[in-house]
């Protein structure tokens, strides 16, 4: 049974040619495509690819990585033109003799296809992805039930990898823009029944850059390695939004629910 | 040193290889910006009444008979589907991006289809394209007729 399952295993199949889009820093140079040709095996994933080609072909080639399994989210690139985590696409799988890798957009390149991801991070970072309370030190835990757990437990899949700020087209010329992944985050503290910073984030989400410039186009959801759906967060952040001009945002298993500050900043 | 590598405002217009939202974005844009323009041409169009009603009837066939054939009907046709689709496509994306007919928070299995995209928004899409063939279909035949179906 065994050697059925592993019949052709470790064999070349065939070849295949990678296009890679390369950028030395160290030259004065604009990014150019050079070509590789790969042997491919049963089960060989592009980044298996990338890195046939760093051990035998050409040692200057860069590229970030860390656990092969879809699980950091490190080497996310555009393969053949669709944002994809390389260590979880199958060359065979993808059925072309031509594979075209290319650095995600809307970031800035370092190197190869090293992303510059500190734009994302800084996003990240601006709707305060922590939870937020009155009192300095806890006393007790703080109670939360399974079922409180499921309304944001999705969003906590994210893995940071950027592709949706690459697939986005409103990033695509808003450098402002916060961005899928980060409003997302942002849904997923504010819909945490033990968090009380609704009013800390909102003058981060609630502005032109925030949660108004989403335009749904769905292609942060459709890249998304893990299924986040962030653009679901961001439809949902904003019936919050809009509702918490109506009716006090309530926030759930909280006693009292925060004041109200001000909703002129709505735009 | 880093260099930019933004997208760009090109990449709007580039759905191919994502899904049916995208698609529906890039023709909601590509719709706008014709609309605008024909918004534009048409201000200019009806301004000529006041040069009188010789230079109004003038322009009047020569919209109607643009290239020396008596193409006007087709581009007003073509306008109607562009305003059709720019309408019902706002109508979606109004009841949707209020998060209105969407999935409630969900837990993600392996293929990994968002939700958001399908279900309850598919069906808004079904309904209102069918919508949008109605109406084109009433509104090209008043076009080419001058009766109501």
């Amino acid at each position: 049974m065994q050697e059925i399952a592993l019949k052709g295993f470790g064999e070349t199949v065939k070849t295949v040619t990678f296009r890679i889009r390369r950028y030395d820093p160290e030259k004065q140079e604009l990014p150019k495509y050079m070509e590789y040709k790969i042997p491919v095996q049963m089960g060989m994933t592009v980044l298996d690819g990338i890195l046939y080609i760093k051990e035998h072909l050409d040692h200057s080639l860069s590229t970030r990585y860390s656990c092969r399994m879809g699980i950091c989210g490190s080497c996310g690139m555009i393969i053949n033109g669709k944002e994809k985590l390389a260590c979880q696409t199958q060359i065979l799988e993808l059925g072309k003799d031509l594979i075209k890798v290319d650095p995600m957009g809307n970031y800035g390149i370092v190197k190869d296809l090293v992303p510059d991801l500190s734009n994302l991070f800084r996003n990240h970072e601006k709707v305060k992805p922590y939870i937020i309370r009155e009192e300095e030190e806890p006393k007790s835990e703080y109670l939360q039930t399974p079922a409180q757990r499921e309304e944001y437990a999705m969003f906590t899949d994210c893995i940071l990898c950027g592709m949706c700020l690459s697939a986005c087209p409103t990033s695509a010329t808003d450098e402002l823009y916060l961005g899928p992944q980060a409003l997302a985050q942002g849904f997923r503290y504010i819909s945490d029944n033990r968090d009380l910073g609704f009013n800390e984030r909102l003058n981060v989400l609630d502005s032109k850059q925030g949660v108004w410039r989403c335009h749904f186009s769905g292609a942060c959801s459709e890249v998304c390695p893990k299924g986040v759906d962030p653009a679901l967060a961001i439809q949902l952040l904003r019936q919050v939004m809009t509702t918490n001009v109506f009716v006090k945002f309530k926030q759930k298993g909280t006693a009292n629910a925060p004041e109200r500050k001000s909703v002129s900043g709505v735009s | 040193m880093t260099i930019e590598n933004k997208k760009g405002w090109i990449s709007w217009f580039n759905p191919f290889k994502y899904g049916t939202d995208r698609w529906m974005y890039a023709l909601h844009r590509l719709t706008g910006i014709a609309l605008g323009l024909y918004l534009i041409a048409h201000v200019w169009e009806t301004s000529n009444i006041l040069n009188g009603p010789v230079t109004w009837n003038k322009i009047m066939v020569d919209l109607d008979y643009p290239f020396g054939a008596h193409y006007g009907p087709y581009i007003l046709s073509l306008i109607l589907l562009v305003a059709v689709y720019h309408a019902m496509n706002g109508i979606r994306l109004t009841i949707v991006e209020n998060g209105l007919m969407l999935p409630k928070p969900y837990r993600p299995e392996f293929p990994y289809k968002a939700k958001s995209l399908r279900g309850l928004n598919n069906l808004l899409k079904i309904v209102l394209g069918i919508f949008m063939i109605v109406i084109s279909i009433v509104g090209v035949y008043y076009i080419f007729t001058g009766a109501v179906l």
